[in-house]
């Protein structure tokens, strides 16, 4: 009896030998190991890229504080400051907030809540999808031929209304896109519901599937806005200036930073700082750096916390 | 009760060999079982009436020809095999099939008397009378008493909505268990009170139907036997039509049913089709069709 | 229709091969029965002991089986519940198993009258029409497994008629008591005699019983025959 069990196999043995074979499958290392190189490689080329911006600019930033942000432009690099490109941005982003929000939003209920589903819709969401893939300079080629020229009498030509349109003309189709996918992730269960019990469509979309969908809606927004923010193509073509030395100094207040028709945003004065031959320039762009890096966090932070709020509220 | 009257009760009864309160539960149970010869449970009268009824969606015809009378204040079940038709045929009662834009309707369906499909008739107004609970839970995500309040609101209903979340919630059977938590979501409800919480908020606005598509295919065994008896407390005030594809539930709760089954065409197209519509005593027990035999059965050809 | 379908036809072919077995086991009861009736009447016209005591051995086989069929019954119940023609299959096979269990307890009625009657004299004409019943039963007992083995609502209509003589010859044999003379012994077998030609009597009604689950189960319709067999 004990011989017998000791010689020949038990199942247990059997089963054992067929669940404790290879415990390292190669394949299975080396794509986990290839996958790990590629978050690793990306990550990297971040760190070099805010070791170095640092590096350069963090002294400047701290030497000269708030300053920096509160100090006009100036040719002098002792003395320039930042303040007419920080004005010009939130200026900017204002407007793209204000115009592209609601009409992208509001495009994108009619496309996924009213329109039939036909050829012209179809035809319309491919080439909005298209439009958000149309590099930036083409937008500045618009803004500047529509707002600057056609439409000079109401923007006042190269102002601040005519970059903030212009870029909300670009940050457009993808607004649209963003909301319509996250129109779309409503389940059709709740919209049932509302329609169940007596709810007219608009009923249904302000009480239910706009207060669902406006988390994601915000999240995508805040991203958009984001590209806005760091756009310099379409400002160059549509008004912004260059020269830092045309730019309205601040004393002449909000109102004429944003009619005149010298403006000019963060991404522009990092692009014509970066030009300047003068070694002191390069810690002045760094720092200019990451102040838009600094408000860009800011700004993706606001959009996490509204976006928790909401959830918060909707469940 | 005192010893006394016990025994005398105890010797009319021999002296009398006919106590009438057996004969009256004999008398009932024949009633019961006469429903299987005569007309049905209820000589109630009809509250929809589908004459030739054909869905389809863009060229795709979901279902064919259902000649059909759901009466008052019955439970009437659709059952089926998938792709038959009895969702769809579920969703033209209160016009939920408008939602999918290719949807077409054919022949008639009235409720009332009243063509539902007629040109002025509004859906919105349609959905009010004709209330639905769907597959799977689905409150709004928001609070339990803001889920009831929100038909009678958005219908301008006059009165205490307060009133109308708990005597909703009472009919529902859900009221002892919400009561203290009226303010909590409705999503932090398990599965079978969601249900429930969205039977109440389907009866809030008063209607006179519920329609019912699969309420309990979400749901445990105890949660649906729950949603179960509630139904059959609710046929007092309500018409209940509901799809099921648990052939046990239709023959637990419905007075009817009506069995579905699908039509496949030379060339490959699928079609619904209503085979037998009767008592529901008659059709688990002795159906007239063959198809609804091997269906109930579990043989398919 | 009650038949084990191909499993890619029948999604409940377990089931209806469970169904089938409990058909096949009372079929075969059945035919015992008869065989019982046929011993138990041959035991009381011959007096013979043997016969009998068989017959009370047989009896319990039957219940045994009619003990493990409710039981397979109640659990087809709570675990398959039925519908339709099953449904009515199973009510019919549970009537059945009754039947044919009271059926075994009248054959053993029968012999035990054989017992009591051993050292009785014999009263001739009753033995006939005994006999005559006896075989008039057993046909009955056919004729109602071949309609339900055959599905065959034809065949089942036919038994109230066949029960007919069979309660006309039970009436009438209370005449060969009377007629059985003055002597004590023969009345006494007379008695026991008429015993047995009630027991017969019950059993014949038992099959008509059978014969009308045999058209519920064909037709859905629960009814009971008339002498014309509706």
């Amino acid at each position: 009896m004990a011989e017998t069990t000791s010689t020949a196999p038990t199942t247990t043995d059997l089963v054992r030998g067929t669940l404790e074979g290879r415990r390292v499958n190669p394949v299975n290392t080396l794509v986990s190991g290839l996958l790990l190189i590629a978050l690793l490689s990306s990550l990297l080329v971040l760190a070099v890229l805010l070791a170095d911006v640092f590096g350069k600019g963090w002294g400047l930033l701290t030497e000269r504080g708030a300053d920096f942000l509160t100090t006009p432009l100036s040719p002098n690099a002792v003395d320039a400051g930042i303040f007419q490109g920080v004005m010009g941005s939130i200026a900017l982003t204002a407007i793209v907030i204000v115009v592209a929000f609601p009409l992208g939003v509001a495009a994108a209920v009619y496309l996924e809540e009213y329109a039939p589903t036909n050829r012209l819709t179809q035809f319309i969401t491919t080439n909005i999808r298209n439009l958000a893939g149309v590099p930036s300079i083409v937008y500045g080629l618009l803004g500047f031929s529509v707002f600057v020229n056609l439409f000079s009498g109401a923007t006042g030509g190269r102002t601040v209304i005519t970059g903030g349109l212009t870029l909300a003309l670009l940050v457009l189709p993808i607004m649209i896109i963003t909301t319509s996918e996250a129109l779309r992730a409503v389940p059709t269960a709740l919209r049932e519901a509302s329609m169940g019990v007596g709810a007219t469509r608009w009923e249904t979309i302000r009480h239910h599937v706009l207060p669902v969908a406006l988390p994601a809606i915000l999240t995508g927004s805040v991203l958009t806005v984001a590209r806005a923010f760091g756009e310099t193509a379409p400002l160059l073509l549509s008004g912004a200036v260059l020269s830092l030395y045309f730019a309205v100094p601040p004393e002449a207040g909000f109102v004429s930073l944003m009619t005149e028709q010298s403006y000019t945003a963060l991404p522009m004065i990092i692009y014509n700082w970066a030009r300047q031959p003068q070694e002191e320039f390069v810690a002045l762009t760094s720092a200019a750096i990451i102040v838009l890096l600094a408000m860009l966090l800011i700004v993706n932070a606001a959009a996490i916390v509204a976006r928790d709020h909401f959830e918060r509220k909707s469940t | 009760m005192t010893q006394e009257p016990v025994t005398e009760e105890h010797r009319t009864v021999n002296a009398d060999p006919t106590p009438s309160a057996t004969d009256a539960a004999a008398d009932k149970l024949r009633d019961v079982v006469a429903d299987r010869e005569t007309e049905g449970p209820t000589g109630n009268s009809t509250i929809f009436g589908l004459r030739g009824l054909t869905v389809y969606y863009a060229d795709f015809r979901a279902v064919k020809e259902v000649t059909a009378d759901i009466r008052e204040n019955e439970i009437t079940a659709l059952i089926g095999p998938s792709g038959c038709g009895k969702s769809t045929v579920l969703r033209c009662f209160n016009r939920m099939n408008d939602l999918i834009e290719t949807a077409r309707v054919d022949g008639s369906l009235t409720y009332h008397g009243v063509d539902l499909y007629g040109k002025n008739v509004d859906p919105v107004e349609v959905r009010r009378r004709i209330g639905m609970v769907f597959q799977k839970p689905n409150p709004f995500p928001k609070s339990i008493y803001e889920n009831v309040v929100y038909g009678p609101k958005i219908g301008g209903m006059k009165g205490n909505l307060d009133d109308i979340v708990e005597e909703s919630l009472r009919k529902a059977v859900l009221w002892d268990e919400v009561k203290d938590k009226l303010d909590e979501s409705g999503l932090a409800l398990s599965g079978g009170q969601q249900q429930r919480l969205c039977i109440a908020r389907a009866i809030a606005t008063s209607p006179d139907v519920l329609l019912m598509d699969e309420p309990c295919s979400s749901l445990d065994p105890i949660a649906t036997l729950r949603i179960e008896e509630l139904m059959l407390e609710l046929k007092q005030d309500y018409t209940i039509v509901i799809v099921t594809h648990n052939m046990q539930q239709a023959a637990r709760v419905s007075d009817r049913t009506a069995f579905f089954t699908v039509d496949v065409s030379d060339d490959g197209q699928r079609t619904g089709k209503l085979v037998e519509f009767d008592v529901t005593n008659r059709l688990f027990t002795s159906p007239s069709k063959t198809e609804t035999e091997d269906y109930i059965t579990g043989r398919f050809g | 229709m009650d038949r084990p379908g191909d499993p890619m036809t029948d999604t409940r072919s377990h089931f209806h091969q469970e169904l089938d077995q409990l058909e096949q086991t009372l079929i075969d009861v059945a035919d015992r029965a008869e065989q019982m009736v046929g011993m138990a009447v041959e035991a009381f016209c011959e007096l013979d002991l043997e016969l009998a005591n068989r017959v009370v051995e047989l009896d319990s086989g039957i219940d045994d089986t009619y003990l493990a069929t409710r039981e397979r019954w109640l659990q087809l119940m709570a675990r398959q519940q039925p519908m339709g023609g099953d449904l009515r299959m199973m009510a019919v096979l549970l009537q059945m198993a009754i039947t044919l269990e009271r059926t075994g307890d009248q054959a053993v009625n029968i012999a035990k009258m054989a017992q009591a009657a051993e050292s009785l004299p014999p009263v001739e004409p009753m033995v006939d029409r005994i006999r005559e019943m006896g075989d008039l039963v057993r046909n009955m007992i056919q004729a109602g497994i071949d309609s339900f083995v055959r599905r065959d609502i034809d065949e089942a209509r036919l038994l109230p008629a066949m029960d007919e003589p069979v309660d006309r010859l039970n009436r009438n044999m209370y005449r060969q008591v009377v007629e059985a003379g003055p002597d004590r012994e023969r009345l006494e077998y007379a008695t026991k005699g008429l015993m047995v030609s009630r027991a017969l009597e019950r059993v014949g009604d038992q099959v008509v019983d059978i014969a009308e689950h045999v058209a519920f189960l064909i037709t859905g319709e629960m009814g009971e025959f008339d002498e014309s067999g509706i």
